[in-house]
């Protein structure tokens, strides 16, 4: 299990990490190019696009990990233990619910967008709808490696790169 | 029951009992669509949030991200810190000068107030308990000028503003934000200046000689110049938002491997990986408040609050009074990040018909709803600061207090004087 989960969280991070890289650098070419050679790269502004639908969905799962979605949660630090942990148990099944829907109803949405087409790469709308219920089901799969803890006592995993309390708040 | 009332009572419930605010919007969406006998197809929550994220213009905060993660090495903050220190730090007070100056400058390669706060806040923190303030008093004075880090371009905030209202152009909101966001800088050094007074804080009495000032000028150089080529480009039409961010994020990786030779290439994948991580919790939210919008317009909502307020024949300054108290009570709850995309479309035509201009506006809207993130009881600014300079909550917003009534007279001055936002944008041709 904790081999699965070592093996898990690294393929996520890396997915993460060349698509956030590919993007950079494909719109960076596209601003050089423009400028020294008046080519410009007609897909660049399309494919980054979709590449930052896949991250979001994608990053979803290891910022849950992190505890980095941000919440209020004054009520619960108000609340005696036992109270505190009945809520976050209704929050654990709200939140299962929420990408069950996501990974079940985002496949119904690639099937009826299948055959029509990205303007210009000219690939199915499909494949970019498709991280959602891909992101969706890795979530689940990094919510339950975590639940328990959040449940008990709202811990989530550590990472030393990545500050969960920085996120999301600007 | 009306989906529009479904909606916005379990949101209220959801986020009262702690589900995550991406998630929260999310279901009180589903929670609408299920319920509510408008008929709504579910896959609204769907395409919606595809729309809401599938946007050029968006991108520009994950390179926004990206490049200060990239700039802000260790070096570069003991740079500014220097590079500020050598105008302030003999003064009475002088590191809590430092420490303002340095946020200021900060914010200028920054977008966030938190990346302001995490960073160098916690070093200046460290430096100031060192030379002899209270530790609490110096976490509170991080916290309050940290504010500057999403008013002072590039800022993450005004990109999604400016998506939210389009008669603002993140371009013009950028330059709209310098002379309010030197002005709160102002404020945070005169608070500043009156405490180190009453509780007799020193400064260094080290001045540096002339030669070491032009050495560090020279170093702090091309972190001063980023938010230069930024704005510069834009307005000379060189490039987009989006273009201009991501030619932050060459930059600072050259002046990182080159300039100031912090940043190793074997680093370069975790703030790829941290920067994704930022990146992908801000537009969840975004995705999410996108179909939470949808089921408010379809339903009306912006357009009844707009006659009902219309209809009260307010002027133009009770207006930004009453909004003025409901953002902070607002705020005071809710992140900048889903006030900006749940109340900008509903509260920015009103504004609009009641004669307040766009800029102006917005400009209240995102340092009002900014200054929710330090008034306690819930603030991330308030969590974050204590956290890092390990400072009980409870102290640091005690000290806080003066911090907070020179930001009140601030937000008033920035209010009642709308030149304060439209001058600078105006003279520089932006709409």
């Amino acid at each position: 299990m904790q081999t699965f989960e070592r093996y898990f969280v690294a393929t996520n991070k890396w997915l993460l990490i060349v698509i956030l890289a590919v993007m950079s650098v494909i719109i960076f070419t596209n601003v050089v190019l423009r400028y020294t050679t008046s080519i410009s790269i007609e897909w660049a502004e399309e494919v980054a696009r979709h590449l930052m639908i896949w991250l979001t969905f994608l990053g979803c799962g290891p910022v849950l990990r992190y505890g980095g979605h941000i919440a209020v949660e004054n009520l619960q630090d108000a609340l005696p233990r036992p109270f505190a942990i009945g809520l976050r148990v209704i929050i654990s099944i709200l939140i299962t619910g929420l990408f069950v829907f996501f990974t079940w109803y985002g496949l119904e949405y690639m099937d009826r967008t299948q055959y029509q087409q990205t303007p210009t790469t000219q690939i199915s709308i499909a494949i970019i709808y498709a991280g959602l219920p891909i992101g969706a089901a890795m979530t689940l799969v990094h919510w339950f490696l975590i639940v328990k803890d959040y449940i008990l006592n709202r811990s989530f995993a550590a990472d030393g790169d990545f500050d969960a309390t920085a996120s999301a708040s600007l | 029951m009306s989906a529009s009332v479904l909606l916005l009572v379990s949101a209220c419930i959801y986020l009262a009992i702690g589900v995550p605010v991406a998630f929260a919007l999310g279901l009180s969406t589903i929670t609408a669509l299920v319920l509510s006998d408008a008929g709504y197809p579910l896959l609204v929550l769907l395409k919606e949030t595809f729309t809401g994220i599938d946007s050029f213009p968006l991108m520009a905060v994950p390179f926004f991200i990206l490049a200060a993660e990239l700039m802000s090495g260790g070096s570069l903050t003991e740079v500014l810190l220097k590079f500020a220190g050598q105008f302030v730090g003999h003064k009475r007070g002088g590191l809590g000068y430092t420490n303002v100056v340095s946020l200021t400058f900060f914010s200028g390669i920054s977008g966030s107030a938190l990346a302001d706060a995490a960073g160098p806040g916690s070093m200046l923190i460290r430096m100031m308990d060192k030379a002899g303030y209270s530790r609490s008093y110096a976490a509170a004075l991080t916290a309050s000028t940290a504010i500057v880090g999403p008013i002072i371009p590039p800022s993450i905030i005004m990109i999604i503003y400016a998506l939210a209202d389009d008669k603002v152009s993140v371009a013009a909101l950028f330059v709209a934000g310098l002379v309010p966001g030197v002005l709160i800088a102002i404020a945070m050094c005169i608070v500043n200046w009156y405490i180190s007074k009453k509780r007799n804080y020193k400064g260094d009495n080290a001045f540096p000689s002339r030669r070491e000032m032009w050495l560090t000028t020279w170093k702090a150089l091309p972190a001063i110049l980023l938010p230069v080529i930024i704005l510069g480009g834009m307005r000379a039409g060189w490039f987009t938002p989006t273009e201009a961010s991501v030619v932050a994020v060459f930059y600072a990786l050259l002046c990182g491997k080159y300039v100031y030779k912090t940043l190793a290439w074997k680093a370069v994948p975790n703030i790829l990986n941290r920067s994704a991580l930022l990146t992908a919790s801000v537009l969840l939210i975004i995705g999410m408040s996108a179909s939470f919008a949808w089921i408010l317009t379809i339903e009306g909502v912006p357009q009844t609050v707009a006659n009902w307020i219309v209809g009260m024949h307010l002027n133009a300054w009770t207006f930004l009074i009453v909004v003025n108290i409901f953002l902070l009570l607002f705020g005071i709850f809710i992140e900048p990040l889903p006030g900006v995309m749940v109340l900008v479309p509903i509260l920015a035509p009103v504004a609009a018909q009641v004669g307040v201009e766009p800029i102006h506006f917005a400009m209240i809207v995102i340092y009002n709803l900014t200054l929710g993130m330090i008034t306690p009881p819930v603030g991330g600014l308030l969590f974050v600061t204590s956290n890092v300079s390990r400072v009980p909550l409870s102290d640091l917003t005690r000290e806080l207090k003066p911090f907070l009534w020179a930001h009140g007279i601030v937000l008033m001055m920035l209010t009642f004087i709308p030149a304060l936002s439209n001058w600078l944008p105006k003279l520089m041709g932006f709409k």
